[in-house]
């Protein structure tokens, strides 16, 4: 109610001050001619790691041809970018464009921060993939762009399997395990980096078993961390990661766990296939060494479950860019530049027709079967409060860890968690 | 009077001990961050680097921004100290050498602003300083860390001043000097001290913050070392080896100040402490 | 009466007067009057300063903490008030309590630690020899310098999980099962160093401090002491611990106000956790008001934080405004 008034103060000031105006054309730049952009400068943020230097130095080229005006990529990490987007979008230069957690867009959404892109979906987005999309929308506006998609594999080195005398890559999880036994008896490398919060991986193996996080209890969600296919999930997590000596208390970001990968003293890690790229970096030596497969389930025909995670664009309400916001994002979903980013980081673009850049792509094809098995975490406002540190899941895990039992430790966080789920927006 | 051996001993053994408990994080810091990364990460401590690398300062300083970083954070750390101490000198000035209506309140009011909870008013400060359009800015930063060590620089430069002998300030009244001839020709050398070991505190606290810059500077240009430390610690969580070279430069100024100052600061700060 | 110089205020102000070779003559009471402002004007740049800088915020947290603030409200600008409701849902809750007793609990421990052992710390200085003395002053001095954010690191480093140097010691002292202890996994090891941290950062002060504080006792004291027939713990109690008894009140307010603040230690060393569990009253606030997105909330909590602190320092308070008041 209060936005829709807002609005209307603001249509009617506009009108107010053309009409004032009259013929006067020094109004400041808002025309998209020829050079109409010339001399500005559109801040995008991007998370670590998710797009390649090379798309973005591309992309910046690209832009800067066809508008006039200049790109900077501003790269955030993910711990603490809540925080730091909330505060942002309050302030007089938010950032024009922004990355956004599929799981996070919803609250945001409805926080009134994020511009309304309906024509940009009704100009580009005929093709998008529907079940990409959803996340985007809210209350049926679309207030995000669709930008890329990605399940996680299990990446893996393959001189530390080899010299372990490994020839195939697992297909079922019993034999997953034994590979990494294997690893652990024969070499001195570390089988597995397997942090205890990589909550993302946890999600999947939730999914794998059918079950659910949260529930519906009336007309508000609860924890569902009780159930017994919850209970069982963290029961094959704490397996795998008793291989590990990774610490039990931190997140696969902190630190990357591509840097301690690129050291070449680990057998394998569960992360997106653009982690490679991180490791890479760290370490040009490890890029050969690097192989994909897709997470090992329970039996050979169906492979573990996944996250769906993935990522849109969201232009800033406050902007004061936005026409030229949406002519960025008219070139970064391009054909072109979708189409690149799919290749150089093996994601899923965002739509059908662009999948073809995936061929040959071994992160991306390792990834691709279970995508199908995928899901996400439940598309309301209330779950990026869960995010917020310090997250009730990661809580969890790390208590099952410690040796809690499953159904304790849901207990335990059960307040917490639900405490959360109720918050008041 | 003759004391038995152990009488003897006993304070120096515990001060040894005491020596090693205090140094040994501090070398551990330095002795980790020069050392290579086999030895860091090596089943036995490797107590005394046999090798020593730059490696890890080559990756601690190779951030994006990490001059700036150095300068935003010096200038408003000497900043803010040098007005803190302007502003209080005055004031300690009045509160120890004056009787007025109100004085007792006004040394109460110093003790609580010292008690004030920054940390958790950082959403406040940050939304009266973005409804004034002063985001990255080093202005709000420098006002608001000056404001952080003021309190305590006020009470502790009060028993400064009360320290220095009246009797002192009055014969160069007596010998022709204005009041404030003889604050700035007597009293303020005697201050040397005081105000030596009270900046200390003002530069350890400024150039430690950083909650608030996190909230207030978003912008690179406009942050300080603190949080490159702090974010380089998530990112390089592990990397022990560059995480020290990170927190060993970041200590280092601190450090050098402190061991250049700390001989004539140590020899006023009994003045201070006991009146405060 | 108005206001008073500590010295009869014939001369000085006298003098002054002239100096500044104003308009017409300077009067008596023309120069009583400015005498009586000097103070105001002195402390004025430091009143404005905290006004302005201090109270202002202040002033703006209280006002918040009557709002509902969320994320939605923060980007529109938008003031929802809500009366008490964030003062009700705080104090109704459990956690706030606990929290509390926490940090009550957890200040008293480490101020009890620093200012024991830093006042022992101090009279050992005084007790040794020139060379050992600047040794261990050296030593203290270090410590005392080294920022927090950098302390905490370091402390990190040396309890950590893999090759941190303590669980080395630990193992190799017999205690195998802290091989690959994780510091970080339990409430009361995260307390543990913690503790050791402020206690190892806080020592130095008080010590260096305590140790210059003795050397203003005249030796006389001690000689007449002794002279009286009285023993070491005698001329102790009767000379040297009077002397530093102010000292020690004012050192244990300002550890008092330190360590309870002490919000980068334990959000920096383990985020508050294991699952909020080490969570002081300042770490409790950000958590709820910045973490959650719950700014009036955090804000409610920030009042109630200073409202407690207050508490805890009221005792001192007091003495310093009697003392004040004795001194007028």
């Amino acid at each position: 109610m209060k936005r829709k008034l807002i609005a209307a103060i603001g249509v009617a000031g506009m009108l107010f001050s053309v009409a004032a105006c009259g013929g006067d054309d020094g109004d400041g730049g808002k025309k998209a001619g020829a050079d109409g952009y010339a001399g500005e400068t559109l801040t995008v943020w991007v998370m670590d790691g998710s797009s390649p230097d090379q798309w973005q130095k591309d992309l910046a080229a690209e832009f800067e041809k066809k508008t006039k005006a200049k790109v900077t990529f501003e790269v955030q990490q993910w711990n603490g970018i809540q925080q730091k987007l909330t505060t942002a979008l309050s302030e007089e230069n938010p950032p024009d464009v922004f990355e956004i957690g599929n799981t996070q867009t919803p609250a945001y959404a409805k926080t009134g921060g994020l511009a309304d892109l309906a024509d940009l979906k009704s100009e580009i987005g005929g093709e998008w993939t529907e079940s990409l999309n959803e996340s985007s929308v809210f209350e049926g506006k679309q207030y995000a762009v669709p930008w890329y998609f990605a399940n996680r594999v299990v990446l893996y080195n393959k001189k530390v399997w080899a010299d372990a005398g490994l020839k195939d890559t697992p297909k079922t999880r019993d034999e997953f395990y034994d590979a990494l036994k294997t690893i652990g008896d024969k070499t001195d490398a570390e089988p597995i980096y397997l942090p205890g919060q990589n909550w993302y991986h946890f999600v999947g193996l939730v999914i794998g078993e059918g079950g659910e996080l949260v529930k519906k209890d009336g007309d508000k969600y609860v924890s569902n961390l009780d159930d017994p296919k919850v209970a069982a999930a963290a029961e094959t997590y704490k397996k795998f990661q008793a291989l590990s000596k990774a610490p039990k208390d931190k997140d696969e970001a902190t630190p990357q766990q591509g840097e301690v990968f690129a050291k070449g003293r680990t057998g394998a890690f569960i992360g997106m296939g653009w982690e490679a790229g991180i490791a890479t970096k760290a370490n040009p030596k490890i890029e050969k060494e690097i192989g994909y497969f897709t997470i090992p389930g329970e039996t050979a025909d169906k492979p573990e479950g996944v996250f769906l995670g993935g990522s849109n664009l969201a232009v800033a309400a406050g902007s004061k860019k936005q026409e030229l916001a949406k002519e960025f994002l008219k070139i970064a979903l391009s054909d072109r530049f979708e189409g690149q980013l799919a290749k150089l980081n093996g994601v899923i673009p965002n739509k059908e027709s662009l999948q073809s850049n995936l061929e040959g792509n071994a992160p991306a094809e390792a990834a691709a079967p279970a995508a199908a098995v995928g899901g996400t975490t439940p598309l309301i406002p209330e779950w990026a409060a869960v995010e917020n540190a310090p997250n009730p899941i990661k809580t969890y895990l790390t208590a099952v860890l410690n040796g809690k039992s499953p159904a304790d430790a849901a207990k335990q966080v059960e307040g917490e968690f639900n405490k959360r789920l109720a918050q008041q927006q | 009077m003759n004391r038995s051996l152990f009488g003897r001993l006993w304070p120096n053994v515990t001060a040894a001990v005491l020596f090693v408990v205090f140094v040994f994080p501090v070398y551990w810091m330095f002795a980790t961050a020069f050392k290579p990364t086999g030895d860091i990460i090596s089943e036995t401590p490797v107590w005394f680097p046999t090798e020593v690398t730059f490696e890890h300062f080559g990756t601690a300083t190779d951030a994006d921004h990490f001059w700036t970083y150095v300068r935003n954070s010096l200038t408003v750390t000497v900043l803010a100290v040098v007005f803190s101490l302007i502003i209080a000198l005055a004031g300690s000035f009045a509160l120890a050498r004056m009787r007025f209506r109100g004085r007792r309140g006004f040394v109460i009011g110093f003790m609580l602003a010292q008690m004030a909870p920054w940390e958790v008013m950082v959403i406040a400060i940050y939304m009266i300083v973005r409804d004034a359009s002063m985001l990255n800015s080093l202005v709000p930063l420098t006002a608001f860390y000056m404001m952080m060590i003021l309190p305590f620089t006020v009470l502790t430069l009060r028993g400064f001043v009360a320290a220095v002998p009246k009797e002192l300030e009055e014969s160069a009244m007596v010998d022709g000097c204005t009041r404030a001839q003889a604050f700035r020709r007597v009293i303020l050398p005697l201050l040397a001290p005081g105000l030596m070991s009270t900046s200390m505190f003002g530069f350890i606290t400024a150039w430690n913050e950083f909650p608030l810059v996190l909230v207030l500077n978003k912008d690179a240009g406009a942050q300080t070392l603190p949080l490159w430390l702090s974010s380089f610690q998530t990112q390089f969580g592990n990397d022990w080896g560059a995480t020290m070279a990170a927190s060993s430069l970041f200590a280092v100024p601190i450090l050098i100040l402190f061991v250049f100052l700390q001989r004539r600061a140590v020899s006023g700060l009994t003045a201070g402490a006991v009146k405060g | 009466m108005t206001v008073q110089t500590e010295r009869p205020p014939s001369g000085p102000a006298d003098v002054r007067r002239t100096d500044d070779g104003g308009s017409g003559g300077p009067t008596p009471r023309a120069a009583s009057r400015a005498g009586a402002l000097a103070p105001y004007l002195l402390l004025l740049p430091a009143c404005a300063a905290t006004v302005l800088l201090l109270g202002w915020p202040l002033l703006k947290d209280v006002l918040l903490s009557f709002q509902n603030l969320n994320m939605a409200q923060l980007i529109q600008h938008v003031t929802e008030w809500n009366g008490v409701d964030n003062y009700k849902e705080v104090l109704t809750g459990e956690d706030f309590w606990r929290v509390t007793l926490r940090s009550i609990l957890f200040t008293a421990v480490n101020v009890a630690l620093t200012m024991v052992l830093g006042a022992l710390t101090g009279l050992l200085l005084a007790r040794l020899g020139k060379r050992m003395r600047l040794t261990l002053l050296i030593g203290l001095v270090l410590a005392w310098a080294m920022p927090v954010v950098a302390a905490t690191t370091v402390y990190q480093w040396l309890f950590a999980q893999r090759f941190g140097v303590v669980n080395w010691v630990l193992d190799k002292l017999g205690w195998h099962s802290m091989a690959d202890y994780s510091w970080t996994s339990s409430q009361m090891s995260t307390f543990f160093v913690v503790t050791l941290l402020i206690v190892w950062m806080s020592i130095p002060f008080v010590a260096i401090n305590l140790y210059a504080a003795t050397t203003t006792i005249p030796g006389e004291l001690y000689e007449a002491a002794s002279l009286d027939g009285a023993g070491a713990w005698r001329s102790f109690t009767t000379v040297t611990l009077p002397v530093l008894r102010p000292f020690l009140y004012a050192t244990t307010f300002l550890e008092i106000i330190w360590i309870f603040k002490a919000f980068v230690q334990v959000f920096t060393f383990n985020g508050g956790g294991p699952d909020r569990l080490t969570e002081i009253l300042p770490v409790y606030a950000y958590i709820e008001g910045v973490g959650n997105q719950h700014y009036g909330m955090g804000a409610a909590i920030a009042v109630l934080t200073v409202l407690i602190m207050l508490g805890l320092t009221a005792y001192y308070l007091r003495i310093v405004l009697k003392q004040e008041e004795d001194e007028l």
